[in-house]
């Protein structure tokens, strides 16, 4: 019943129909990205601006290609065709001056296990050229500020998963990229660390740095990201302020007509419910 | 409830043996080497007939079968679903039948088949006369009912523990044992047996202690009525089933606890220390930290120096053990304890998995690349050196020539450069994602990239042995020049020529690996921690 209205929607927000706010300079800017795996075409040419200092959400359904997005993006993967600059700087053309001007957080926290988390926040920081003084002085105090200061000198292999994620951000952060990527950083997190993370990323925001992440959770995104993108099927199908793509309505409801709903028979479950037998 | 359970198993057979993936060849595979053991384990007990030790030598294979059945489903804790508790802890189950479910579950499939079949060969080999063949076929159902239990008790006690990271670490460390008595029984029995070193006689009196012991009492039950002393062989099968009850009994409790035991912690305790070691000298340094620290908590790097010291003293076996004393066997450990180091890290990008990624975000030029590689070199040197050098001296001690360690020592410094520098540059050009089996400890190459290790194998066993050659002339040559001035150049050199190699092969490596980070990270993020 809502298919007429999400595809009706969905021609509404192509992306060339909104018009983009100009905050500022593009601190990211990806032109005709496409990655191909064997016959399925993963990214099929997207397009996106992210103004330096923005906070922008890339959401999709699973499956959509995000997370190829954003290894191509961070030069994890190397694309078909396509352009990817940070900062102005190419991805792929002068890889040494964009790893010094980004963090990455992956979409599983990938960590080195036998570490300690001080070790591992200790040992990115000296990855990055920090000296060692300034590399355990950061540590020390991004551990304190993602509640991990307790945890410090435990393993990361007995780490929960928010414990990796909050983890895994502070290594992305410790050297002080300008641009920070992530990957669904709130996949598993309880809603004390989400909390943290979500304010640490306002906070870094606000000061200047651009953040791009992809999520499932609408909510999140809606909070706090000022430019959302929406990708289905390895194409960019809405991108602009937080405000157009939502078009009046929710996130949520304006995602679920782009995408389209998936369809379900319930009928199937008659059986099931307290009344039941 | 058995009925059920054994169904279960039946079903995670047939669906093993059906599957497309290489579950399913794992599972035909076992099921191969279940059919060995019953034939090979028939044959074997059957053989033992007229022997003056056959009571002994059985008592050995009854031990070794329950030492089996306790260490293998430590090892594949993560195979067998019906194993753990916990994956029937939802369901409303009364703990005595779901005991005999379990029970019956564990006796079902190829493997206590290929047991019972194979400890059947004591009929043939130990058993004489009608009551001696009765015993026998009462003890050995008892004796794999004592396994059967025995692995029960401890898989459930230690279930909690083997779920955790700790009980994985313990699982990969029993992969030690398991590597040298494959290698004792592959490589130095037969070769020992050959020379005349081990004969069925030197088993005579193994069984002193041993009989008293569950495997002893069901051996020593059929060697009593088979001598015509029924009385002492019903004592005995009655000791052995009472302890049976007793395992059984213990298990029951076991596993009343583990149901309502809830499995959330892995317990972690703190590390003592703040700092990252050697983080003050630079990239290399920091890196070399980090290796050095895993090497130290990796229990899967601390397994390949295990594995490549029993090696090396495999290769001396012979001689050792032997009449024969052939002094350059002790060179030729060298070069393969040398090769296997290599051969063992010549996948580094694999084995560090995913974290890799942070190290390349970091990774921005070639000198950053050539720090790495050699901060990695200069981790595994500072245990292959001593523990190469180590064994060389105690191997040519045990063979009576221990002047025999000075040119040993200088192959493995040479070999061990030659073999770092080769793993660096196979790192980069022969990458391959590493991957876990379900219930295996340890990780192996990902399916379709078999081939890539036994190429690097291949590549650092052949790599080390053409790089060595100059120096087993050099020392070949210099045999007769007095020690103390061979002794030193011989070692100087040897270290200078090898550090020359494994610079040579950072230098390679850090090159080809500028052009192919994406895709060296693309291993890493399809390998598995």
């Amino acid at each position: 019943m809502n298919q007429p209205t999400s595809r009706s929607a969905a021609m509404e927000l192509q992306p060339t129909a909104i018009e983009e706010a100009e905050v500022g300079e593009p601190a990211i800017e990806v032109r005709g990205l496409r990655k191909s795996f064997g016959p399925k075409e993963a990214v099929a040419g997207i397009d996106l601006e992210i103004a330096a200092g923005s906070l922008a959400g890339l959401v999709g359904p699973n499956g959509a290609g995000k997370t190829t997005s954003l290894s191509m993006m961070t030069g994890l993967l190397r694309p078909d065709a396509g352009q990817v600059l940070i900062s102005g700087l190419d991805v792929w053309a002068d890889p040494v001056a964009v790893k010094a001007v980004i963090g990455v957080v992956p979409a599983e926290a990938r960590l080195f296990e036998r570490l300690s988390g001080e070790e591992m926040l200790e040992y990115a920081g000296r990855l990055r050229g920090l000296p060692v003084a300034e590399a355990r002085s950061r540590a020390a105090q991004l551990l304190d500020v993602l509640d991990l200061a307790a945890d410090a000198k435990r393993l990361v292999a007995d780490y929960s998963t928010g414990m990796r994620k909050k983890a895994a951000l502070g290594c992305a952060l410790i050297h002080n990229p300008p641009v920070l990527f992530l990957d669904e950083p709130l996949e598993g997190v309880d809603p004390v660390s989400a909390d943290v993370i979500r304010r640490l990323l306002t906070r870094l925001a606000g000061s200047g740095s651009t953040v791009l992440f992809s999520s499932h959770v609408m909510e999140l995104v809606e909070q706090v990201c000022d430019h959302v993108s929406i990708i289905d099927k390895g194409k960019i199908v809405a991108t602009g302020t937080t405000q157009q793509v939502r078009g009046g309505k929710t996130l949520q409801q304006a995602f679920i007509d782009l995408v389209g709903p998936r369809a379900t028979d319930e009928e199937g479950l008659s059986w099931l419910g307290s009344s039941s037998s | 409830m058995a009925r059920l359970l054994v169904q279960l198993k039946l079903r995670l057979l047939t669906n093993a043996l059906r599957s497309s993936t290489p579950a399913g060849t794992t599972f035909i595979i076992s099921t191969f080497f279940a059919l060995v053991v019953a034939v090979g384990g028939f044959y074997v007990l059957a053989l033992f007939r007229g022997l003056s030790a056959s009571v002994d030598l059985t008592t050995v294979i009854f031990t070794a079968f329950a030492l089996g059945w306790l260490i293998l489903p430590i090892f594949a804790f993560g195979l067998d679903g019906t194993l753990d508790p916990a994956a029937l802890q939802l369901y409303p189950l009364r703990t005595r039948p779901l005991a005999a479910g379990l029970l019956a579950a564990s006796a079902t499939g190829a493997w206590p088949a290929a047991n019972l079949l194979a400890l059947l060969g004591v009929t043939v080999g130990l058993a004489a006369g009608g009551l001696g063949v009765l015993v026998a076929l009462i003890a050995v159902p008892l004796q794999v009912l004592f396994c059967i239990t025995l692995a029960r008790l401890v898989t459930t006690s230690m279930a909690r523990l083997l779920r955790s990271r700790r009980g994985k670490d313990l699982a990969i460390f029993l992969v030690i044992p398991i590597f040298a008595l494959i290698e004792l029984l592959g490589q130095v029995i037969p070769n020992a047996a050959a020379h005349g070193g081990i004969t069925a006689a030197s088993f005579a009196g193994v069984d002193a202690w041993m009989r008293w012991l569950p495997p002893g009492l069901a051996a020593h039950a059929i060697q009593d009525a088979s001598h015509g002393h029924p009385g002492t062989a019903v004592a005995r099968l009655a000791l052995l089933a009472a302890v049976i009850i007793v395992l059984g009994w213990l298990w029951i409790r076991s596993l009343s606890r583990a149901l309502v035991t809830a499995d959330t912690s892995t317990g972690s305790s703190q590390l003592r220390g703040s700092a990252l070691p050697l983080a003050r000298y630079g990239l290399r340094g920091t890196v070399a930290a980090r290796f050095w620290i895993y090497q130290r908590r990796e229990p899967t790097s601390l397994v390949y120096w295990a594995m490549t010291a029993v090696i090396m003293a495999v290769v001396s076996a012979s001689t050792i053990l032997g009449p024969h004393k052939h002094p350059g066997v002790v060179i030729a450990s060298a070069v393969v304890g040398a090769g296997f180091v290599g051969y063992f890290h010549a996948n580094s990008v694999g084995l560090t998995g995913p974290p890799f990624i942070i190290e390349a975000l970091a990774l921005t030029s070639r000198r950053s690349l050539r720090a790495y590689f050699s901060g990695q070199n200069l981790a595994l040197a500072v245990i292959a050196v001593p523990l190469l050098t180590a064994i060389s001296f105690g191997l040519a001690a045990a063979i009576r020539h221990p002047m025999q360690a000075v040119p040993a020592t200088a192959v493995a410094l040479a070999g061990l450069g030659a073999a770092l520098g080769l793993s660096n540059i196979l790192t980069v050009t022969l990458a391959y994602p590493m991957t876990r089996r379900t219930g295996s400890p340890m990780r192996q190459a990902a399916p379709g990239y078999g081939s890539y290790t036994f190429g690097g194998m291949l590549a650092n066993l052949v790599g080390v042995a053409v790089a060595v050659t100059p120096v087993i002339l050099a020392a070949a040559f210099t045999s007769t020049a007095p020690a103390a001035v061979r002794t030193p150049a011989l070692i100087i050199c040897s270290a200078s020529y090898g550090l020359a190699l494994a610079r040579a092969g950072v230098q390679i490596a850090a090159r080809e690996a500028e052009g192919r980070l994406p895709e060296l990270c693309q291993t890493a993020i399809h390998s598995t921690i």
